[in-house]
């Protein structure tokens, strides 16, 4: 449903989606990355806000840049920051939706969609007196009225509670079993795991990690272990175990049998004059795919003011 | 409350200065601020709803309505008419004050031609608030240039005295004002006078450029 072909988008020097191939079928997909490695680059320009410098990409078969109308009555597009009209009820939020959309019947169509978002009861209030979550469904409600195939999701449960967070998920799910494709991207990964379907990861606007979760976690096929110390790291001559990263005191190694590798490990560094404050061995996660294939540093990565402003604010 | 506020200004400039100010021109100083304290309003109302545009891109709303097959410049058309709308509410509130404090009404005709100047003049000035908006793109920029403005626009006009009773250099510069020429055919008009077709086609004409202007600038700065 969504094709994309060699990608590319420069911002002056800055390449900020660099040749691009994906293909996303009828399902929840997750783009991860750290900030600035440009997610939400492609899924501007997959919903027809930005232009490509180079590449294709087309949405159920229309081309983003030669038929945007045709893409834009297939699509929906949810940004980060909750755009909502809080002085109009949740109804008329979605009312909105469906007369710019011109669609037949309308208050048919919004009570459909309010019920399916599980809002109909509170559908007659402000959306001032809205919480989080229940802003993020009255925005998929207003995504859902004009029937998209694709729904385009940057950071959906981004500020929200855990529980607020399931439901989300428990209704982006079921939208999937409708036959409608999730392009998303988010950052938390415990999420992408669980929900997502096939996972990409993006960093300096390359992907660098394209599968299923289940086979992302089992290509890293060995525990994780996460060694906090302070002193200077030597390298290690351990036949079973290979050094991943190391970042502010924090030594990961990967092994394939954590717990008796552990004590080794220990020794060499002691060895070495360094001071260990603790160590901790577990099974791989996306996260550890994700700081495995990701080589932009935490320092490195630009500060989007928007979102963190977006995670603190309720207008 | 936000409408009753912008309200004020006006309506104090049209009761404290139209019946205290003593003026040797005319006798009923109050029906002649009546049509320039109107244009005031639809003026600044313009001014200040240039920020609309900005918040609805710092909100958010604009990429959203982008991702939608409406065509994008129904959002521009449709934010300078509720500009343009609501500087005409504001307007027929000051003129209801007017009329409450004694102002002769020769008949809804010219009330009905008055108000087809005052729209025309409202996207007019809508227009430049909204282009001036999508350039300067920030709420402080936007309001020093709206602050700017705004006072030297009417300061600089007929509202306050006709042409042959200004200083020669306020003349030269009050003839070229648009806001001179909205406030001179809503004279006329109001008090029954002929229309003033080419004041009224010069308006259209502006409106229609800036207009043009505006719509480029807002493709140029929304894609």
């Amino acid at each position: 449903m969504i094709e994309i072909n060699n990608l590319t988008k420069y911002f002056g020097d800055l390449c900020a989606v660099d040749h691009v191939y994906l293909h996303v079928k009828n399902e929840v997909f997750g783009l991860l990355g750290p900030n600035g490695a440009g997610k939400s680059t492609i899924v501007r320009i997959l919903a027809t806000l930005q232009r490509p410098t180079e590449g294709t990409a087309r949405i159920c078969g229309h081309d983003v840049v030669k038929d945007p109308k045709k893409v834009r009555s297939v699509i929906s597009y949810v940004p980060q920051e909750m755009a909502l009209d809080i002085k109009l009820t949740g109804r008329e939020n979605v009312l909105l939706y469906a007369k710019l959309y011109g669609i037949p019947d309308r208050a048919r169509k919004v009570d459909e969609v309010l019920d399916l978002m599980e809002l109909s009861e509170r559908s007659g209030d402000l959306v001032k007196t809205y919480s989080g979550g229940m802003r993020r469904r009255l925005e998929l409600a207003q995504a859902l009225v004009h029937e998209p195939e694709v729904l385009f999701l940057d950071e959906p449960t981004l500020g929200l509670d855990v529980a607020a967070r399931k439901k989300i998920w428990r209704h982006i799910s079921s939208l999937r079993e409708d036959g409608i494709s999730i392009f998303m991207t988010t950052h938390y990964m415990e999420e992408a795991d669980e929900y997502c379907d096939t996972v990409a990861i993006i960093d300096h606007g390359k992907i660098v990690a394209l599968d299923t979760p289940e086979r992302l976690k089992s290509s890293l096929k060995q525990d994780v272990i996460t060694i906090n110390a302070t002193g200077t790291f030597g390298g290690l001559d351990l036949d079973s175990v290979t050094f991943s990263r190391g970042d502010n005191g924090e030594l990961r190694f990967l092994a394939d049998h954590g717990e008796s590798v552990l004590p080794e490990i220990s020794q060499a560094l002691l060895r070495q004059g360094m001071t260990i404050q603790s160590m901790m061995v577990r099974k791989p996660t996306l996260d550890d795919v994700f700081m495995d294939r990701v080589t932009t540093s935490e320092e490195d990565s630009a500060f989007d003011g928007y979102k963190f402003r977006t995670m603190l604010r309720r207008r | 409350m936000t409408v009753f506020a912008h309200l004020v200004t006006p309506a104090a400039w049209l009761i404290f200065v139209g019946l205290t100010l003593p003026v040797t021109f005319t006798d009923n100083y109050l029906e002649y601020l009546t049509p320039g304290i109107m244009v005031m309003s639809v003026l600044f109302a313009s001014l200040q709803s240039g920020s609309l545009v900005i918040f609805d891109k710092i909100l958010g709303f604009l990429n959203k309505f982008f991702a939608m097959p409406s065509p994008r410049e129904s959002y521009l058309f449709g934010k300078i008419l509720f500009i343009t709308f609501r500087g005409l509410v504001q307007a027929t509130v000051i003129f209801g004050v007017a009329v409450l404090f004694g102002i002769t009404v020769y008949g809804v005709k010219s009330i009905l031609l008055t108000y087809i100047v005052l729209f025309i003049f409202g996207a007019l000035f809508a227009s430049i608030a909204t282009t001036i908006a999508l350039v300067v793109d920030d709420h402080d920029g936007y309001a020093a240039i709206n602050a700017m403005i705004s006072m030297p626009l009417f300061f600089t006009s007929t509202a306050l005295m006709p042409y042959d009773k200004m200083p020669g250099w306020l003349r030269t510069v009050a003839s070229v004002n648009p806001v001179s020429h909205a406030i001179d055919s809503a004279r006329v008009l109001l008090s029954g006078g002929d229309i003033p077709v080419s004041e009224i086609l010069m308006l259209a004409a502006g409106a229609t450029i800036v207009l043009a202007i505006c719509t480029s600038v807002f493709r140029r700065a929304t894609l």
